[in-house]
């Protein structure tokens, strides 16, 4: 047989070589001599760099994940917000005239027992004082039917009067109507005079003598003279003061808004020339010192 | 016409392989075909034994270190120069000129590597597991053998 492949040329040196490793091997294996841990831990030197990526990878994914999670939460909250928002301002926007109204009715309630008359609520219904020959309408709550002359009063101050009552319903003559006419005071002069409606919300005291000292911002109360209101109520403040001939002009700003007033009290008919306050027996009342009065 | 010379152009394909079966360590059926694939269809053709010994030498290494299941390793480089020199042995006696000459050729060595393979972790270590990279290997012989067929029909190892 032909020994030629295992020689010591180049090409058998080679053949040698290969048997040399499949020898090594198969020695390494029977003997069992390989745990693998030298051979695990270089590989892991090639798998470390793929496994950092692998790893900002996977948490670039997971963060991004998140961010798109928290997003659409956020958007979503958002929308909830815009929603509930929304409704809420209708639902204010419904009940801003019930608040208002609530307001004045606080107002009011406070004020009732600071008079101490058997006093009367009425809702305004129809306000149309500022058109020609108009006034405003009130819808008194239960009870006898009103009376004409009977006076009218808010929480800011007098309003008018009575000019003519159905049992449901009444027609209310502000003070700043030109036909209307009550008794007032100043309030440092103690001066009475009868007050002259002359515009919104404007009016003027006239029978005031030029020889009484008033002041611009003086206050003005009802004299109780017409039997209609009693003493003490505030008007308005003086706002302006001229002499004309023998006596003094004196235009009013009214304290009442009367645009803006939605419930009001009557006046019993008649009323005393003088109100009791609360807590004084039958001492008279301050008018300086009580604003509302 | 211009064609890489067979040198460089084995040697990058194993060493795509040899990635292929580093990186497939996760999924050791898909790393089992790439494993077979190296050690029976490409590592025969290199242009010289010591050459195809030591690239299924390497498979067989990056196996068992990335597989991490046995504990004394040692087995599956000692079958894959056993088949891959039987490989080459019979690519030289009786070179397959017809594909499905080669794919007969390729799945009885792939069977035979799987025997060896198991045998020789056996011996280095004690019974274990048949895992299904052998079967997955036997099956994927169409698909890696049309490869090696195409790749270089005639060994240039002599």
């Amino acid at each position: 047989m032909k020994a030629a492949g295992w020689g010591w040329s180049a090409r058998d040196l080679m053949r040698w070589t290969v048997l040399a490793l499949w020898l090594g091997h198969g020695v390494w294996v029977v003997l069992g001599r390989g745990t693998g841990t030298a051979l695990r831990r270089s590989l892991d030197l090639f798998t470390g760099p793929s496994q950092w990526v692998s790893m900002r990878w996977e948490g670039w994914k997971v963060a991004r994940a998140r961010r798109i999670s928290d997003l659409a939460q956020a958007q979503s909250e958002i929308e909830r917000l815009r929603w509930e928002l929304e409704a809420l301002r209708v639902q204010q926007a419904r009940e801003a005239p019930e608040r208002s109204e609530a307001r004045e009715a606080t107002r009011l309630l406070g004020l009732k027992p600071m008079v101490g008359l058997d006093l009367r609520a009425a809702r305004i219904v129809v306000n149309n004082r500022k058109a020609p020959f108009s006034g405003m309408v009130i819808e008194p709550a239960l009870g006898p039917s009103l009376l004409p002359d009977q006076g009218v009063i808010a929480a800011e101050g007098v309003v008018g009067r009575i000019w003519s009552a159905s049992p449901q319903q009444a027609s209310v003559l502000p003070l700043d109507a030109y036909n209307a006419s009550t008794g007032v005071m100043l309030a440092r002069s103690r001066a009475t005079g009868v007050l002259q409606g002359t515009g919104p919300g404007r009016a003027e005291i006239r029978y005031i003598s030029s020889q009484e000292v008033v002041q611009v911002g003086e206050a003005v109360f009802t004299s109780g003279l017409d039997r209609v209101f009693p003493r003490g109520l505030l008007v308005g403040h003086v706002v302006q003061v001229w002499t004309r001939g023998s006596e003094l002009g004196v235009e009013v700003g009214l304290a009442a808004p009367l645009d803006r007033l939605h419930l009001v009290f009557v006046l019993p008919a008649e009323p005393p020339l003088e109100i009791e306050p609360p807590g004084q027996g039958s001492a008279k009342p301050d008018p300086a010192r009580s604003g509302k009065r | 016409m211009r064609y890489a010379p067979p040198l460089i152009r084995h040697s990058l394909a194993a060493t795509l392989l040899l990635g292929g079966i580093f990186f497939t360590a996760p999924w050791p059926s898909l790393q089992g075909v790439f494993h077979a694939f190296l050690v029976l269809g490409l590592a025969p053709q290199a242009s010289n034994l010591l050459l195809a010994a030591l690239w299924a030498a390497a498979g067989g290494w990056i196996l068992e270190g990335t597989l991490r299941l046995y504990p004394v390793v040692g087995g599956t480089p000692w079958a894959d120069i056993t088949l891959v020199v039987l490989a080459a042995t019979l690519a030289r006696r009786w070179p397959p000129d017809r594909l499905w000459i080669r794919w007969a050729q390729l799945a009885a060595l792939t069977a035979l590597h799987a025997l060896a393979v198991h045998g020789a972790v056996r011996l280095a270590c004690g019974p274990h597991p048949w895992g299904t990279g052998w079967a997955w290997a036997l099956a994927s012989v169409p698909l890696w053998g049309t490869l090696i067929h195409h790749f270089q029909k005639r060994p240039s190892w002599r």
